[in-house]
């Protein structure tokens, strides 16, 4: 008996939580269609400057404003390859595509609080650079 | 004696809602054509979340029936050791869909003790993508998906000690 109505009461705490979070959650699937229809894979491309290490904070940054299926980014970034971007930056652009998400930053601070959102999205922005750099100096010391 | 003022019931979302809707008209204007293109991406992706969703709404719940927040601490908590790392870098490599959908379910674990660094753990490690490793061996090869998603486990990590230290030292 006890159980069941604990059952119902986290049903019905999740329920609310999940009503809670719809205005929030419409308005960012919203921008993520806004983003898909809008910005081309050609105008992502057309940023990159073609110094690794510009490049690399390019990658970032436009890995961390695009949004949409982790595929997409493996396409774009293999392109973006065959182009004679570096590795460094291509593999920052696919990370920061997965961690980072601008779109998303006011659901995650109204749910996580501000400061947890700002630390978070700023470890995800300088290890998607980190990252980039010691996966191809791995591959290069490999190869 | 001062009289409470009941609280009025907030919606963080509705603002942004309503700028996203003002976008969409003002999109409508310029590009009517690539603004139905824009709904129509929006809804297949809540038609692709919803069933993800609907997993993470009962998980949640099931979460808060069964697991009380003693067990919560103690797998999750400040005393959770390797074990908590386990759970949050597997967690986060083996949830599916978008990270926000998780949102819901992480911020109520988070409420109920789990450590921020899991949290943050569980997010970064959720960038192995299983269902599209193969995709990333056939752009990238074997060789640059096992070294990335070998950095990706230990960034993860490494992020979570991190986030500890510095979201600890602020409760202080």
């Amino acid at each position: 008996m006890k159980e069941h109505s604990r059952a119902e009461e986290a049903f019905g705490k999740a329920l609310r939580s999940l009503a809670a979070m719809t205005p929030m959650l419409l308005a960012v699937i919203s921008l993520v269609g806004l983003f898909q229809a809008f910005v081309s894979p050609e105008m992502l491309r057309a940023l990159f400057s073609g110094s690794p290490l510009v490049d690399t904070l390019i990658g970032t940054v436009i890995g961390g404003i695009s949004i949409g299926q982790p595929v997409i980014s493996y396409i774009i970034g293999g392109e973006l390859l065959g182009q004679g971007i570096s590795l460094y930056a291509v593999t920052a652009f696919i990370l920061a595509w997965v961690t980072l998400g601008i779109i998303q930053l006011p659901l995650e601070a109204s749910l996580f609080g501000r400061r947890f959102t700002i630390v978070r999205n700023l470890l995800s922005f300088v290890f998607a650079m980190l990252i980039g750099v010691a996966t191809a100096l791995t591959l290069q010391g490999l190869s | 004696m001062k009289q409470k003022t009941p609280k009025k019931p907030k919606c963080n979302g509705c603002v942004l809602l309503a700028v996203t809707l003002l976008l969409y008209g003002a999109a409508a204007l310029f590009a009517p054509e690539k603004t139905l293109l824009a709904a129509e991406e929006s809804f297949g992706i809540l038609v692709k979340i919803l069933p993800i969703l609907l997993v993470v709404f009962f998980l949640t719940a099931l979460l808060n029936t069964f697991l009380k927040p003693k067990s919560i601490a103690k797998h999750l908590g400040k005393g959770s050791r390797l074990r908590g790392w386990f759970i949050a870098l597997f967690g986060g490599i083996l949830s599916h869909g978008p990270g926000y959908v998780w949102y819901p379910m992480l911020a109520d674990l988070r409420a109920q003790g789990a450590r921020d660094g899991l949290i943050v753990a569980f997010f970064y490690a959720r960038a192995i993508k299983l269902p599209w490793l193969p995709v990333m061996i056939s752009y990238f090869g074997i060789g640059f998906t096992l070294v990335l998603s070998f950095y990706i486990l230990l960034g993860a990590w490494l992020q979570g000690i991190i986030a500890d230290k510095i979201l600890a030292k602020h409760e202080e």
